[in-house]
Formats: structure tokens, C-alpha cells, sequence
């Protein structure tokens, strides 16, 4: 009975009010209690807490690794649309490399073509200059024969007075009876 | 006779210890305010603990969270449910300041249930839980009280104020009272149960000082944690309350 008075009387002996100070009573402080209640709280709420925290970073970890995992899936998907997209692209170049070659023959073909038709057009050109300048030269060379022909029959007529026309009948009278002689 | 004494001696001290407890405060002159030292120094290390590990907690992040930033995400993604849960979709700008009014009321008040203040003696008063103080309680219930009526009218304009008089206009003064016993109703909340909480471990000791007080040193961190929890989620109610409406 005396020990517990005592107990609460040394309760009430608080260290004089006015600094401050370090209260040393370990009941006053309450340490005791403070410490139990603080290891059942560690002892207990350790566990739980690393559980839940555990439980939070596999949950992490598994998400990351979702992630990760379609993020190879994604990738390889990437690369095989790449690889696809590339033979299309190689294919689609031939096709026009072709396409252009296929052209350009087509092209020199054309032009050949025209070249040869430029080329008979050109003969034929050619040859209807000819023909025409034959023409002409013809057809000069029978205007000069034919104004030849009529200065040499004016001339005839101009200068075949009696004595020439005697002379020739004689000329010719002679060579007919040469003629004669040697038919003879 | 010698037992009544004895008796009267253990009144006598027990008068003591109850006059010590209750309504000292260790005054400290700022300007012409007198401010209770004792809070401002207990919220002082509150927010040394909560700053403190919080930078230990960021400083080297990693991509697989490593225990110390591992419990703060989780930490951080309940006060984000809370938030989301209370608040809706625009719950991003007012996770700070819930997370804020969680943490450090959650702190404080397991640092009243957890550290031992006691050791340290003061001129007058004793250390305790921020929380123990009505001056905190208040502080925090105002700003919540601002928050609100700033998310209100910063989403709505003037037309926050015409949820007065829904759903009847004869409403009005029972729905203006409500904005304003809000943060009364919160302050007192925390504040009650937090000194009674002490209160109840300090005289539990008093009385025995061992074992007897420790289940209920448990039911206080309980109590502690849940009116943490409260006054977060009334907070967020409260802004997702004012923030929604019919368009």
C-alpha cells in the first residue's frame, strides 16, 4: 500500500516549471509503454507492410515485364512490316526500273520508226526534185531544140536564095548519082 | 491517520499532474500574436520527419522501386485513389494539397500516439500531437474550407453560389450555414478526437502506468490513423462537392 502512495506521489513530483529540461521519470514518460506498443506495431506491421510493398513491386515488376514483353512483340512486328514494306518497295522499283526500260525501248522504237519514215520522206523528196529537174532540164533542153530548130529554119529560109538552092540540088543531084554508081 | 494523509498526499498529486496537463501552453511573443511554442515546435519536427523522408525517399529513383520509394508510391497511390474517389476526373490539381493535409495530420498524430515527448520538458505545457491543439485543427480546416470555395468558384464563376438555393430557395439559409459549419465540424472532429485520445492514455498512466493504458495507445494510433483518413476524404468531398454540378 505504501509503495503504491509512494508511486503516485513521485508521480506528482514534477521538475519545477520554467526551462527546459529532460524529464528522466521513466513512468512519467510513458517509455515503457511507448516502446511495447512500438515493437507490437514494428513486429506486426513489418510483416504486412513488406507484403503489401512486396506485393505493389511483383505487381510492378510483372507489369514491366508485360510491357516488355509486348514491346518485343511490337518490335518484331515492326521488323516484319519493315521487312515486308522493303521487297515491296525493291519489287515496286523493278517494276518501274522495268517500266522505264519498257518505255525508253519503246521510245528509241518510235523514234527509229520515225526516222526511217523521216528517211523515205526524204528519198522520195529527193527523187521528186530529181524527176522535176529532169523535167525541166527536158523541158528546156526541147525549148532551146525547138528555138534552135526555128532560128535554123529562119536561117534556112533567110539565107536559101537561088544560087544555094541551085548549088544544093547540084550537091545533091551528084552525091544521088554517086549514089547510083555505086548501087550500080 | 497515517493512510488518509497518505490519501490526501495522492490527491494532492494527482491534482498536481491534472493541473499540469490541461490548458498550459509554453507562450511564445510574435509581434503581437502569442503563439503556443509547444505545436509550433512538435509541427516543426512533423514536418522535418515528413520532409526528411521524403527527400530520402526521391533522391535516387528507380524504375523497380526499391522499399523506401516502394512505400512512398504506395503511399501516393492511396491518397491519389482517395482524391480520385472523392473528387472525380479532375482530381490531378488537388492531390497535393490532400496528400498534404493527410500526411501531415496522419504524422502528427501517430507522433503524439508513437514518440515520446515527454522526455523533453518544457517551462510550461508539454509536447504533444499538432493535432492536440485547436489553433492546428482550425488552420487546417479553414484552408480546407478555402480550397473548396476556391475550386467552386474558380470552376464555376458566380454561379457556385446558386447551389444555395437548390433544391428549393427556402433552403438558403440552411445551405449558407452548411458552407460555414464545414470547417467547424472538421477542426472539431480532429481536434476531440485526438485530445481525448491522449487525454484518456495520459490519465490511463497516471493511474497504472503499465500495460493497462497500451490497448488503448493502440485504439488511439487506430483512431489517429482513421481521423487522418477522415479529414483527407471529407476535404476531397468537399472540393469534389463544390466542383460538380449539373451543366
Amino acid at each position: 500500500m505504501k509503495n503504491v502512495t509512494d508511486s503516485f506521489v513521485s508521480l506528482g513530483h514534477w521538475p519545477p516549471a520554467g526551462s527546459f529540461g529532460f524529464n528522466t521519470d521513466i513512468f512519467a514518460t510513458n517509455l515503457i509503454n511507448l516502446s511495447v506498443v512500438l515493437g507490437v506495431l514494428i513486429f506486426f506491421g513489418k510483416g504486412v507492410l513488406s507484403d503489401l510493398l512486396d506485393n505493389r513491386k511483383k505487381r510492378i515488376l510483372d507489369t514491366i515485364r508485360n510491357s516488355d514483353e509486348l514491346r518485343e512483340g511490337a518490335i518484331e512486328q515492326l521488323e516484319k512490316a519493315r521487312a515486308r514494306l522493303q521487297k515491296v518497295e525493291t519489287e515496286a522499283d523493278q517494276f518501274r526500273t522495268n517500266g522505264y526500260s519498257e518505255i525508253e525501248q519503246k521510245k528509241e522504237n518510235l523514234i527509229n520508226s520515225t526516222y526511217k519514215i523521216l528517211e523515205q520522206l526524204e528519198n522520195n523528196k529527193n527523187e521528186t526534185i530529181q524527176f522535176e529537174q529532169q523535167r525541166a532540164i527536158n523541158q528546156v533542153r526541147q525549148q532551146v531544140f525547138q528555138q534552135a530548130l526555128q532560128r535554123a529554119l529562119g536561117d534556112l529560109n533567110s539565107c536559101l536564095d537561088t544560087e544555094l538552092h541551085l548549088r544544093t540540088i547540084s550537091a545533091n543531084i551528084g552525091l544521088f548519082g554517086v549514089m547510083k554508081e555505086i548501087i550500080d | 491517520m497515517n493512510i488518509i494523509s497518505c490519501s490526501i498526499n495522492t490527491l494532492n498529486g494527482l491534482y498536481d499532474i491534472s493541473g499540469v496537463e490541461v490548458g498550459q501552453h509554453l507562450y511564445w511573443q510574435i509581434g503581437s500574436f502569442q503563439v503556443h511554442a509547444q505545436v509550433l515546435i512538435t509541427s516543426w519536427v512533423v514536418i522535418a520527419i515528413l520532409v526528411g523522408s521524403a527527400i530520402i525517399a526521391v533522391r535516387n529513383p528507380q524504375t523497380i522501386p526499391t522499399d523506401g520509394q516502394n512505400f512512398f508510391e504506395y503511399v501516393l497511390e492511396f491518397i491519389r485513389d482517395v482524391s480520385k474517389t472523392q473528387i472525380g476526373e479532375e482530381y490531378g490539381p488537388w492531390v497535393p494539397f490532400i496528400g498534404t493535409l493527410f500526411l501531415f495530420i496522419f504524422v502528427s498524430n501517430w507522433s503524439g500516439a508513437l514518440l515520446p515527448w515527454k522526455i523533453i520538458q518544457l517551462p510550461h505545457g508539454e509536447l504533444a500531437a499538432p493535432t492536440n491543439d485547436i489553433n492546428t485543427t482550425v488552420a487546417l480546416a479553414l484552408l480546407t474550407s478555402v480550397a473548396y470555395f476556391y475550386a467552386g468558384l474558380s470552376k464555376k464563376g458566380l454561379g457556385y453560389f446558386s447551389k444555395y438555393i437548390q433544391p428549393t430557395p427556402i433552403l438558403l439559409p440552411i445551405n449558407i450555414l452548411e458552407d460555414f459549419t464545414k470547417p467547424l465540424s472538421l477542426s472539431f472532429r480532429l481536434f476531440g478526437n485526438i485530445l481525448a485520445d491522449e487525454l484518456v492514455v495520459v490519465v490511463l498512466v497516471s493511474l497504472v502506468p503499465l500495460v493497462v493504458p497500451i490497448p488503448v495507445m493502440f485504439l488511439g494510433l487506430f483512431t489517429s490513423g482513421i481521423q487522418a483518413i477522415i479529414f483527407a476524404t471529407l476535404a476531397a468531398a468537399y472540393i469534389g462537392e463544390s466542383m460538380e454540378g449539373h451543366h
